[in-house]
């Protein structure tokens, strides 16, 4: 590069740019509005139809895809919209949430920091930890899981932890709680992936989730999954610190 | 990462900022909903920038506006102190306004091209997507650009 490039760049460089607007909100509601010529109903039903029987739909997210909605996220959560879901279990393994242990151990493993399960609330059936990647707080209700509160390594110490596939007939609401950015899914199943300890996503280590609320606290993402409604996750997001 | 190169070639094509983020949201549904049609192994973010700089040239154009919008920027920042990288510290505020002056006496087309290539800095596969045209043309429009604007500025060509 000869000299006038190179002080037309440094021009550039000065050039006050505004801030680019945040559209993800907007194209995501366009994208998420049910296309006229199929009834969303229909679509739930052959959606749920599809978890049911467990089609083994492939997996296909097209590298583009994955491009065009990565600002579609929250914290290192991204979020991809699909088509159809994969077949995929209804609850996280407790391969996938790691290790039981306690919290102290769990902070120490940790690497990030990791918020104390909510205030006000008994406390967790379980705590298990992935070295550096994750805690989680399992609340059971016999075999299942009934209340998911997990916390991952926010965008800038490790870049994309948690991939959500989501189907045109999840809503996705955009919120601020207490200044943080947050994410609630709710309206039917998507399909969550967790970073695993090679650096990658399994495509068959998922599993389908319900209704969900993500917040980027910056130096970590939390994720509460549950039958809760938003105003409950965001209480309970609160109560945690 | 992509929203905010392609909120800037919107205004820089569209020369507004309104019409630069109806740009860009309706270029990103477009683009996802073409998704289907676009060749997996291209690189991505030309081919989403084709799209945005469409949606914003026909908005420029249904306006009947004139672009000029990033030289009026960088003339407010060009007399400011707030240098953003040591190249820039570097090129005094004479400097700064004459090659201000000098782009803004281009025709619209050379001004283009050096806008995207070097204010933008985008490749020229990039810019080539921008502003609807070839590769190659880019090359050359570049070159002849460069020549254009160092006479305006009273400097010997090469």
């Amino acid at each position: 590069m000869n000299g006038l490039e190179r002080e037309l760049r440094a021009l550039g460089t000065l050039v006050d740019w505004p801030d680019a607007p945040d559209v993800a909100p907007v194209v995501v509601e366009r994208l998420a509005a049910p296309r006229p010529r199929r009834r969303p109903s229909r679509r739930l039903g052959l959606a749920l139809v599809a978890v049911l029987l467990a089609l083994a739909v492939a997996l296909a997210v097209p590298p583009a895809r994955t491009a065009i909605l990565d600002w579609l996220g929250i914290g290192s959560a991204r979020i991809v919209h699909v088509d159809d879901l994969p077949s995929l279990p209804l609850t996280a393994s407790a391969q996938l949430l790691g290790e039981k242990t306690t919290l102290a151990d769990a902070r120490r493993r940790a690497g990030f920091p990791v918020a104390a399960p909510p205030r006000g609330e008994p406390g967790p059936d379980q705590i298990r930890v992935v070295d550096g990647l994750r805690v989680s707080y399992v609340w059971r209700n016999g075999d299942r899981i009934r209340l998911l509160v997990t916390q991952v390594p926010g965008l800038l110490q490790r870049g994309e932890i948690l991939r959500k596939l989501i189907p045109p007939y999840v809503k996705i609401e955009r919120l601020t709680i207490d200044g943080e950015g947050a994410v609630f899914l709710s309206g039917g199943p998507h399909a969550v992936f967790l970073l695993d300890p090679h650096g990658s996503f399994r495509e068959d280590r998922g599993w389908l989730a319900g209704s969900t609320l993500l917040v980027d606290r910056g130096g970590s993402t939390l994720r509460i999954e549950g039958a809760i409604d938003r105003d409950q996750a965001v209480e309970l997001a609160r109560s945690m610190t | 990462m992509h929203q905010a190169i392609a909120f800037r070639v919107a205004l820089v094509v569209a020369g507004d900022r309104g019409d630069a983020e109806e740009a860009v949201q309706d270029g990103f549904v477009k683009a996802y909903r073409a998704l289907d049609r676009f060749r997996e192994r291209a690189p991505f973010r030309p081919w989403l920038l084709r799209i945005v700089a469409n949606e914003a040239r026909n908005r420029r154009r249904s306006a009947g506006r004139r672009a000029g919008l990033v030289l009026r920027a960088a003339e407010a920042a060009a007399s400011g102190d707030a240098a953003s990288s040591p190249e820039a510290a570097a090129l005094s505020h004479a400097r700064r306004a004459e090659l201000l002056a000098a782009l803004g006496s281009l025709d619209e087309r050379d001004r283009e091209v050096l806008v995207h290539r070097f204010l933008l800095a985008l490749g020229e596969e990039e810019t080539a997507a921008a502003l609807g045209i070839r590769r190659g043309t880019v090359k050359s429009r570049t070159s002849r650009a460069l020549e254009r604007l160092r006479t305006a500025l009273g400097e010997e060509t090469r």
